[in-house]
């Protein structure tokens, strides 16, 4: 059926709208119930009589659109509650880009400054307009949970495209300040590190945003297809395996989407936020400081603005930041991690791209995939945890154990007599671990420091999948004896005891778990 | 209660319609509506001839009208339903009405003869004044009829709405009092569109209706033809806040404009769904 196109024009109020009415049903007689459009690119104001006479045509001619509808019209549509009652399409002022200076680029969209107090961010996508109103209701959303970010106050047509507009006064990107003012370095790690700790501390009510476990959960099973069926298994097994957690990511945090403004340090780039376990965060993260430009540096100039290498250390810092450790073994056990989400991202992303046609492509490819399948032999899970360091079981890694919970004391405000008698007894089961457990193969060893308030005791937890072994099921050793008659590999145990306050012993889920207490 | 069709905001003749009060009387029958009301501008004589006509196997009737106030805070139209027409305070609100629209009327024809040169005989202006309802449109016809415009419309928008005259009002309480003085139920109608044109929601309706409520206002005509979902649902918790009646009305106008009969956006909800302040105002109207 063909639809009727109506013009409406200037002002439509109580003056004019018996003579609005009667045109409108003139230009529709004889065409029956047909759809109608009116088309309000020239319409300026309507009072209420005017609004009446839309809602009689609606009455009539039940299938009723309005387009072009300005600001000032939509809002009046919009507060009385037109809009949901039948199609109202807004008009779109139209802004250019060309010869804007770029300052974010996301998954979405590119972001680009209009004037000294506006920027716009263009949708890849040209039919966007639900992407906008997305990522405008989880702005929205994040800005109410405490998160700073800027919010979109107008859409606006940009070429075949449509972007979204916000206010940003006087805004670098780190990006611009690491590339600019590389001696800010820190500066930059500690408050891009405590926004990303401000995002993953905020709980998200239920149903308001995707669960990001999901999505990577879809990029291990797409790597099925790619990898040998063991490793492909198990990297399936290890995201299945990550707790559901209700805490935001952002899902997109590169120095390019956060924004350094009048003293405050804010968000753009909103439509990744999502749900889930801190790890995710770290992959695309990873991705952006290292992943991308692994084989190709230049690549990250052309993005980010800065090198390679300002890339890595800055990475580097701020995952040291956001951990709270200098160790590097820790540091280095959740790059692992990190690096497992984030080459099985690049590869799929890769493939999909068509990526096995070029020579580049296939070598990219390549590399990431090695790398992803030696990570692969040696992590056995994606979960981390601040207070917990997961290292391969060898005794040149002791150093690293010992300074890794030697931190964790003195944050925990620890006397130094205690923490050499931890220190001590912490090196005995490591040790022991390290000897015995896998002997003659080689494994890996969990260490988890927690401290609790008043009383105030110290818990070292060590965790391996060795060989079921109780040290305390053994009686002590003879100290009596001289070092040639004793037994090996059972003084380490005695002087723990002698030292803690209590040690206890456990085999569960097939993991020897040894506990160490200490009252301080 | 049985299914009923309700409408109780309707003009005829004796106002701004094109119906006569019998014509009225005979659509609403076709119509099937169950209850309705004649609510003329200012004007309780249509009322009255529905009454002397009204057979018993007819829709149930209640008089009715429609006052136009003005006060500091703005205008309002006030329904005044259900009261007898033999009691002399609606009848004095009707006659005070009449007087200041008399009064403005000539006022504003002075104003068009001074600032536009345009004569107005005696003869004539009399026999405009013995309309009802006087007002615009009579003089914009009087207009053409002079000569001194192409169309009524064209004197209304070029002339008549260039000269400011500032008219006297009914006073909001004088009609609220005047309605309750009378035995019937003081209504606010289409409340969120003030007194026609007007868009009016939230802190200003609640401040709007707390004042009409000091002065005894009973109910709010929260089921409208021109009203949206939307603003049905904030008259309707209005209504409920501050306990009062709902009301329902097309405002059908005849040819004048395209209202049908019975529009009312209650069709649909069976009876027993009506909302509270809507039974509690059958129950006391209903014989």
């Amino acid at each position: 059926m063909a639809e009727a196109k109506i013009a409406l024009t200037g002002r439509i109020d109580s003056n004019n709208a018996p003579r609005v009415e009667q045109d409108m049903l003139g230009q529709l007689a004889g065409l029956g119930q047909v759809p109608v459009v009116l088309d309000a690119q020239e319409l300026q104001y309507i009072s209420s009589a005017g609004l009446r006479v839309i809602l009689r045509l609606k009455k009539n001619y039940p299938d009723l659109t309005i387009t072009n509808v300005n600001s000032e019209v939509y809002e009046i549509l919009e507060m009385t509650g037109f809009t949901e009652m039948m199609t109202v399409e807004k008009a779109y002022r139209v802004v250019d880009v060309a010869g804007c200076e770029e300052i974010g680029r996301g998954a979405n969209g590119t972001i680009y400054r209009i004037d000294q107090d506006n920027v716009v961010k263009v949708y890849n996508n040209a039919d966007a307009l639900e992407d906008i109103q997305h990522e405008r209701e989880v702005a929205r959303l994040a800005l109410i949970l405490g998160i700073p970010t800027a919010i979109s106050y107008d859409v606006v047509r940009v070429g075949e495209s449509y972007g979204s507009v916000f206010e940003l006064l006087n805004a670098s990107s780190f990006s611009k300040i690491l590339a600019q003012e590389p001696e800010k370095m820190d500066w930059c790690v500690k408050e891009y590190v405590d926004l990303l700790k401000k995002i993953h501390s905020t709980v998200v009510p239920a149903g308001k945003l995707p669960d990001l476990k999901e999505t990577v959960l879809d990029w291990a099973r797409f790597m099925l297809d790619y990898l040998p069926e063991e490793a492909g298994k198990k990297l399936v097994a290890m995201v299945e395996a990550i707790p559901h957690d209700d805490h935001m990511i952002h899902g997109d945090y590169h120095t390019k989407n956060v924004m350094f403004q009048n003293d405050e340090v804010l968000l753009i780039d909103m439509d990744t936020l999502a749900i889930g376990h801190p790890i995710f965060e770290l992959a695309s993260m990873f991705n952006a400081m290292i992943g991308y430009s692994e084989m190709n540096p230049e690549q990250i100039i052309a993005f980010q603005g800065f090198d390679a290498e300002t890339g890595r250390t800055f990475w580097r810092k701020s995952l040291a930041e956001y951990l709270n450790t200098k160790n590097e073994l820790k540091i280095q056990e959740v790059e692992n991690k990190a690096r497992i989400i984030g080459y099985t991202r690049m590869i799929r992303r890769s493939i999909r791209r068509k990526g096995m046609e070029t020579e580049q492509g296939r070598a990219e490819i390549e590399h990431w995939t090695g790398e992803l399948l030696e990570l692969l032999a040696r992590v056995d899970t994606l979960m981390f945890s601040r207070n917990e360091l997961e290292v391969e079981a060898i005794e040149e890694n002791l150093e690293q154990v010992q300074a890794f919970v030697d931190e964790q004391l003195e944050a925990a405000d620890c006397s130094p007599k205690s923490q050499m008698q931890i220190g001590l007894a912490v090196e005995e089961i490591f040790v022991n671990i390290a000897r015995y457990a896998y002997a003659p193969e080689k494994g890996r060893a969990t260490v988890r420091v927690e401290v609790s308030d008043a009383p105030v005791v110290v818990t070292i937890t060590f965790m391996d999948h060795g060989q079921p072994y109780d040290p305390l099921a053994k009686e002590d050793p003879d100290v009596t004896l001289s070092a040639s008659e004793r037994a090996i590999g059972g003084l380490g145990i005695f002087i723990a005891k002698k030292t803690m306050d209590n040690v206890l012993y456990e085999y569960k889920d097939g993991q020897n778990i040894l506990k160490l207490k200490k009252n301080l | 209660m049985e299914s009923l069709q309700i409408d109780l905001h309707m003009h005829s003749t004796v106002s701004d319609g094109t119906d006569t009060p019998q014509m009225i009387l005979e659509k609403v029958k076709q119509a099937g509506i169950g209850l309705f009301s004649l609510t003329d501008h200012d004007a309780i004589k249509g009322s009255g001839e529905i009454l002397s006509i009204r057979t018993a196997e007819d829709p149930f009737f209640i008089p009715g009208v429609e006052f136009s106030c003005k006060d500091e805070e703005g205008k309002y139209h006030i329904l005044g339903l259900a009261y007898d027409p033999q009691a002399p305070s609606i009848q004095e609100v009707v006659d005070l009405g009449h007087e200041y629209r008399m009064r403005k009327v000539r006022g504003r024809m002075a104003q068009v003869t001074q600032e536009f040169g345009y004569v107005f005989p005696e003869d004539e202006v009399v026999k405009l004044l013995q309309n009802d309802n006087p007002g615009k449109p009579h003089i914009g016809n009087l207009m053409v009829k002079l000569g001194y415009a192409q169309s009524k419309e064209q004197a209304i928008r070029e002339i008549i709405n260039k000269v400011h005259f500032k008219g006297e009002y009914v006073r909001p309480e004088e009609a609220i009092r005047g309605i309750l003085g009378a035995g019937g139920v003081p209504v606010l109608a289409h409340p969120s569109y003030g007194s026609g044109d007007q868009l009016i929601f939230g802190e200003e309706m609640d401040a709007r209706l707390k004042r009409l409520i000091g002065f005894g206002l009973q109910g709010v005509e929260a089921f409208y033809s021109g009203f949206t979902p939307r603003i049905r649902k904030e008259m309707l918790n209005f209504a409920e806040q501050y306990d009062l009646y709902i009301t329902a009305g097309s405002d059908y106008h005849g040819r004048n404009k395209l209202i049908k009969l019975g529009d009312t956006g209650l069709a649909g909800i069976p009876c027993e769904e009506y909302p509270r302040g809507l039974k509690r105002f059958l129950e006391r109207v209903l014989p």
